[in-house]
């Protein structure tokens, strides 16, 4: 077993969630454990973030509340993912050049030395930068704007982890013009305390800086941190699974080793990350500018099951291990007493798989003893092993930002920003599982051209390899991506009216070094894939009427040209150096129209909005049962509308009572059928060419392949939600409660089961009748999903495969709290959260369709044709996570 | 205070020396076993007798009488050898018991069981003793060939006598010490004899109560016999011909041989034994093994040498001289049909005599 990090492990030191809710999550759609069963969640489980803002307080009411009120749902305001918001620290964007997004995990349990953070909404300006159309938020980490004192938290909780342990220090400025903070934590679960099943947590946090004021001018400041993290994973499941462990918290990813539990699935992460910030000031405080400079090395890495081809899969939800792939439960003829009473030995293995699930724990976890032993019987080459998979990334960025309030009434800013991002994807082998090597070949490839094929080799410059614990194998490359970003804005003011107006130009470069020379894709594995330039650019403007002091009336615009992002650029990044086709900049159309407003004591905020997403790319790789092989499916041409109303509503009773009620009614869904491209790792170019052509089944003419995503929604979030609550205090006591209701949730959608080649192999197409019938009616093509066409062969009609929403519910959440003054200066807080008072166990709060058929295809010259059904479905078995149950964090801090 | 402070903080970088909570120590699992810990039962029957009790059901075409559900307990042993080590055998053990009697006689008898899983090979290897009681499972036959296990549907809606669950293993079967590879149920049948193909030209010979056996036999593969070497085969479902010829590439330039006499590219000529193209419905070629004894060249009979395309037989290169080829002897239909164990199971005979 690898080593992992330096971290605490006393029982006393425990670890704990604290505002950074984001950092906390689960994955949100985390994974199976095979290298072929990727999902289209797979890639974006680095992410480790739910949320586009965190909890930071903004002029916006809304923002500010849903941040943390509605994270238990992993909530997104207004669907948006996460790349479309920014973070800095101190005045550096932080974002991660390659997925987009900010990685919130770098900063895990430094509570106190980020606490000093603003956001701003979409319909804002910040000095620090220009803002995307998800917003952003700045933090401010130099070591004068710590609390100059101690401070020493510690927390429980029953969440991903137990218990933290924090302690601050600053000095504030000494006399000689130095300030100095720091600030350790350590967050901890031991296996199985935490609050999904076999899962553990293990994360130290470091905070180091220092900051020298030369003069009223000149700052200069050094600020280090990091976040050392290991943490076991949770899986989703299907229903079934759930139903048979009879939990909606039962957890595929672990297992029992000689007694002892573990778990398959473990991240390490841990991102250093240095700042040098220099900060310069107008003696008449109109003009300041601020430069910084950063340096990071984010490792992060996941761990996972592998296996050879012959090998069963150790997975214990594999589908065939459950009882519905004994025939189809589906099938109401099938799922009869009397075709039950002709076959009873259907109804037999169906017990028998049942009673095996539900006897004892053990039966529905990894076995990890099997597979040791399996790999002791095969002599030396393990069959089984558990790999890790890297994607580290290596950045510097450079970032200078210049502020002038030429006047009363106005002020603009301008800055540059500049990134080198260097990422790293390779996978080692972590364990061998008792064996002594494994080779170094692509199984997939292997099962369709021979073990001795060229083809089969990972890397045809080290062929059959033996590759032994650390050693890397299976891919190796790198992704480069440089930006550069020269921004600009102004805020003028003038008697009632506000307006703004910004822009920015960006370019964007991106290329692929292989490292490895797959087999499969010779001549075009190894070396660089040349580089991929883009242009883009964003306009906004804010317009603002402010009759009085109680109401506000603003209008936001933006438009906006982006570069992909480089995870997406490539047809098979693991393997190969093409780019995706169609590989363009996304465009962005937003605008937002809010009032803001207070009558006496009621006040509050109404938003619409409106965002349209052109040109998006979006990958998702999955096992693909037609090629038996692991498989790339980018979709090119994504277009999506987003667009809803916000609220935000507090009537103060009392200066010690208030009521609030906040929410959002929002909409976020496709509206165009992207073009898709599939790249199955280990096939040839032929099998490749045959699987990206689209045949018309009425005209027999190829077209382009297309994914039928019209009118399906964004996923994993919550498309309406609502707060009713009060705030009460008294004599420095602190109450809250919260009743929220969640509801339009979906699943994220299969682009697979999507497919225009998935309708026709699987027979769901149609060509209308001289008089314009159809077999299928209007409710069946919803349903299930068809393509019609005219007698001619031109498509008259396209229904996506129907989505599943979840059922809505609520959640009723708490808080308690105390503030007290001691002697000496000191004073001690103690609050105490309650989420999900009512441990409402089935809230849904997101999942996933999974890429794979019903039936059985036969391939014919290159063409597909629906064979037989299989047992299991599925189409009607998506794997889901559900909301924590009841949970509580308490907190207690003391200054001194 | 000012002394908590420091102190506080040696503690936890102290404290923190002590590595990850991902550590686990390699289990013992020298007694891991998926069988039952604690024994199924007397042996009280051989396969043979089970062959005969059951023989309505073993000899059975088809028509849902093809298998039957044990209710007793009965109890049988035999050594496991054939299995799916070399990936050809799907979900299958063969079971072999000399029943006291010598080897290819009356009472040396086979059957096969099917286990739900694949990889089955650790857990049953060759030369391994088993005990397994039948109560519960299915005893009948698939495709003619006398099996245990339990019914299920095909994918194309076929009632027939299936794969175990791998958890029955746990009820219904036990091991009976550690395997032997000298175990004398290990050699095979030799057919390699005039008497041997006398015995395979026999067509009475085909029954319940002779397959499934292991066997060795002696001969060629037709379809390298010969012209036929240069005649790809196309495939009946994929619609592709089969891969029969690679380029002869001259070391010194690099680029493919001429024939200098008829200015001819130059190939080497080969066939695999189930390349994809080929696949049949049941994922499967078939190849036709013409068996033949010592010294009686032209009398041969024809065997149906059946192996899955995504094994490692399946890319093996044909043999084009006279070869030994060991494996499960099975009848399909009228026809006798062959399952090599893995490639070991191919062996040129002396320096290779080409037809």
């Amino acid at each position: 077993m690898r080593k992992g990090f330096i971290l605490l492990t006393v029982a006393v030191l425990w670890g704990g969630q604290g505002t950074w809710a984001q950092v906390e999550t689960t994955d949100s759609l985390s994974v199976d454990n095979a290298d072929f069963t990727f999902t289209e969640s797979q890639l974006d489980e680095d992410a480790d973030v739910a949320q586009t803002v965190s909890n930071v307080q903004t002029a916006d009411p809304y923002l500010s509340a849903v941040g943390y009120g509605f994270s238990a749902m992993r909530f997104k305001v207004r669907a948006f993912d996460n790349v479309y918001s920014q973070t800095y620290i101190n005045g550096l964007m932080m974002q991660d050049v390659e997925r987009g997004s900010f990685n919130y995990s770098s900063v895990g349990g430094l509570n106190e030395a980020t606490r000093n953070k603003e956001g701003i909404g979409f319909g804002q300006m910040a000095g620090y930068g220009l803002s995307d159309v998800g917003g952003a938020q700045s933090i401010n980490m130099r070591p004068s704007q710590i609390y100059a004192g101690n401070k020493l938290t510690l927390s429980a909780c029953n969440r991903n982890y137990v218990g933290r342990v924090m302690y601050t220090h600053g000095t504030g400025f000494n006399r000689n013009g130095w300030a100095f903070a720091g600030s350790l934590s350590y967050r901890g679960a031991p296996m199985g305390w935490g609050n999904v099943p076999g899962t553990f947590y293990n994360s130290l946090g470091y905070y180091l800086a220092v900051q020298k004021r030369f003069n009223l001018q000149h700052d200069l400041s050094l600020v280090t941190y990091g976040s050392p993290t290991e943490r076991a994973q949770q899986g989703a499941s299907t229903e079934e699974a759930y139903a048979l462990a009879n939990s909606h918290y039962y957890n595929p990813n672990w297992g029992y080793q000689g007694g002892k539990k573990r778990n398959a699935r473990v991240v390490e992460s841990f991102d250093p990350t240095a700042i040098l910030t220099w900060d310069w000031k107008s003696l008449d405080g109109t003009k300041d500018l601020t430069t910084s400079a950063g340096f990071h090395y984010a490792k992060y890495s996941s761990t996972a099951l592998g296996w050879s081809g012959d090998a069963y899969d150790p997975r214990p939800d594999y589908y065939k291990n459950l009882p519905s792939s004994v025939f189809n439960v589906y099938d109401p003829e099938e799922n009869s007493m009397a075709y039950l009473e002709e076959n009873p030995f259907l109804v037999e293995q169906w017990k028998d798989l049942r009673d095996r699930w539900t006897a004892c724990e053990e039966n529905r976890q990894i076995d990890w003893d099997r597979m040791y032993f399996v790999n002791r019987q095969n002599g030396s080459e393990s069959l089984y092993y558990q790999e890790r998979r890297h994607n580290d990334q290596m950045g510097t960025a450079l970032s200078t930002t210049f502020n002038h309030r030429f006047n009363a009434h106005g002020k603009y800013a301008a800055g540059l920003q500049l990134s080198m991002n260097k990422g790293l994807h390779y996978k080692t082998m972590a364990d061998l599982l008792g064996g002594q090597y494994f080779t170094d070949i692509d199984k997939f490839a292997a099962n369709a051209h021979g073990l001795q094929s060229e083809e089969a080799q990972n890397d045809l410059r080290n062929p059959n390899r033996r590759v032994g614990v650390d050693d890397k194998f299976g891919y190796n490359y790198n992704l480069f991506v440089n930006k550069a970003r020269a921004w600009v804005q102004a805020e003028y003011n003038l008697a009632d009216w506000y307006l703004a107006l910004g822009g920015s130009i960006d370019g964007t470069t991106m290329e692929r070094e292989g490292l490895m020379e797959n087999g499969c894709y010779k001549g075009y594995s190894y070396g660089k894939s040349g580089a991929a330039k883009f242009l883009g650019g964003n306009a906004k403007l804010i317009v603002a009427w402010t009759p009085n002091a109680n109401h506000r009336l603003s209008l936001a615009a933006n438009v906006a040209s982006r570069a992909p992002e480089a995870r997406n650029a490539f047809v098979a990044p693991r393997v190969q150096n093409n780019f995706v086709n169609n590989l363009t900049n996304q465009g962005l159309t937003s605008a937002e129209l809010a009032y803001k407003f207070t009558f006496g004591k009621f006040s509050g905020q109404l938003s619409g909005y409106f965002a349209y997403f052109k040109n998006g790319i979006e990958q998702t790789a999955y096992y693909n049962d037609q090629q038996s092989c692991f498989t790339y499916l980018t979709m090119t041409g994504v277009d999506k509308r987003h667009y809803g109303l916000e609220a935000y509503f507090n009537y103060q009773v009392t200066n010690n009572l208030s009521f609030h009620l906040y929410g959002t009614i929002a909409e976020a869904k496709y509206v165009s059928n992207p073009f898709a491209q599939v790249n199955p790792e280990g096939s040839d170019a032929k099998q490749i060419r045959e699987l990206n052509t689209f045949k018309n089944p009425v005209t027999g003419q190829n077209g382009q392949l297309q994914v039928i995503a019209e009118d399906m929604r964004v996923g994993g979030t919550p498309l309406a939600a609502a707060c009713l609550g009060v705030k009460y205090n008294i004599n420095y006591w602190f109450f809250e409660l919260n009743l929220n209701y969640y509801d339009r949730v979906y699943v994220a959608f299969s682009p697979y089961q999507r497919l225009n080649s998935t309708y026709i192999t699987a027979g769901k197409w149609d060509k209308l009748t001289a008089d314009g019938q159809s077999k299928f009616t209007k409710a069946e093509a919803e349903a299930e999903g068809a393509l019609i066409y005219n007698t001619q062969g031109q498509l008259v009609a396209s229904y996506a495969k129907e989505q599943e929403k979840f059922k809505g519910g609520f959640m009723l959440d708490a808080s308690i709290g105390k503030s007290l003054r001691l002697k000496h200066g000191r004073t001690l807080s103690i609050n105490l959260n309650l989420t999900n008072i009512t441990n409402n166990r089935n809230l849904k709060t997101g999942g996933y369709e999974q890429n794979r058929d019903d039936s059985y295809y036969k391939e014919s010259d290159g063409q597909y044709t629906k064979g037989e059904d299989r047992a299991y479905k599925f189409s009607r078995n998506s794997k889901y996570y559900y909301a924590f149950p009841f949970n509580f964090f308490l907190n207690v801090g003391l200054k001194f | 205070m000012k002394k908590i402070i420091p102190t506080l903080a040696c503690a936890l970088m102290a404290l923190g020396l002590t590595g990850c909570l991902d550590r686990t120590d390699s289990p013992d699992v020298s007694d891991y076993i998926i069988t039952s810990p604690t024994g199924v039962g007397q042996t009280n029957s051989t396969i043979y007798q089970l062959k005969q009790d059951y023989a309505e059901y073993m000899a059975a075409e088809s028509g849902g009488t093809d298998f039957v559900k044990v209710d007793t307990s009965l109890v049988i042993e035999g050594v496991v050898v054939a299995n799916d080590a070399g990936g050809n055998l799907y979900q299958t053990l063969v079971i072999r018991d000399l029943g006291g009697g010598e080897a290819g006689g009356e009472k040396d008898q086979c059957i096969q069981i099917g286990v739900k899983n694949t990889w089955i090979a650790p857990y049953f290897p060759l030369g391994q003793r088993i005990k397994i009681n039948l109560q519960g499972l299915y005893v009948g036959n698939y495709s003619q060939v006398p099996k245990i296990g339990t019914p299920y549907y095909t994918s194309a809606g076929n009632r027939k006598l299936g794969p175990m669950l791998l958890q029955s293993c746990r009820t219904n079967v036990e091991l009976l010490g550690k395997p032997d590879p000298k175990a004398p149920e290990l050699t095979p049948i030799n057919l390699t004899t005039a008497e041997g193909i006398s015995w395979l030209e026999k067509g009475s010979n085909q029954s319940h109560m002779t397959t499934p056996r292991l066997i060795t036999v002696k001969g060629y593969i037709a379809e390298v016999l010969g012209s036929q070497l240069r005649i790809p085969l196309t495939g009946s479902n994929s619609g592709d011909p089969e891969p029969y010829r690679e380029a002869v590439i001259d070391p010194a330039t690099g680029k493919q041989k001429v024939d200098p006499a008829t200015g001819q590219p130059v190939y080497n000529y080969y066939k695999l034994f189930a390349p994809e193209e080929l696949y049949d419905d049941g994922y499967g070629v078939n190849r036709t093994l013409l068996a033949e004894s010592e010294g009686q060249s032209g009398r041969a009979v024809q065997i149906a040498l059946r192996t899955g395309t995504q094994n490692e037989i399946s890319f093996m290169r044909i043999p084009l001289v006279e070869s030994t080829y060991t494996g499960v002897l099975t009848k399909y239909g009228s026809d006798w049909q062959m399952q090599l164990r893995s490639k070991d199971d191919v062996r040129p005979v002396g320096n290779g005599n080409s037809k």
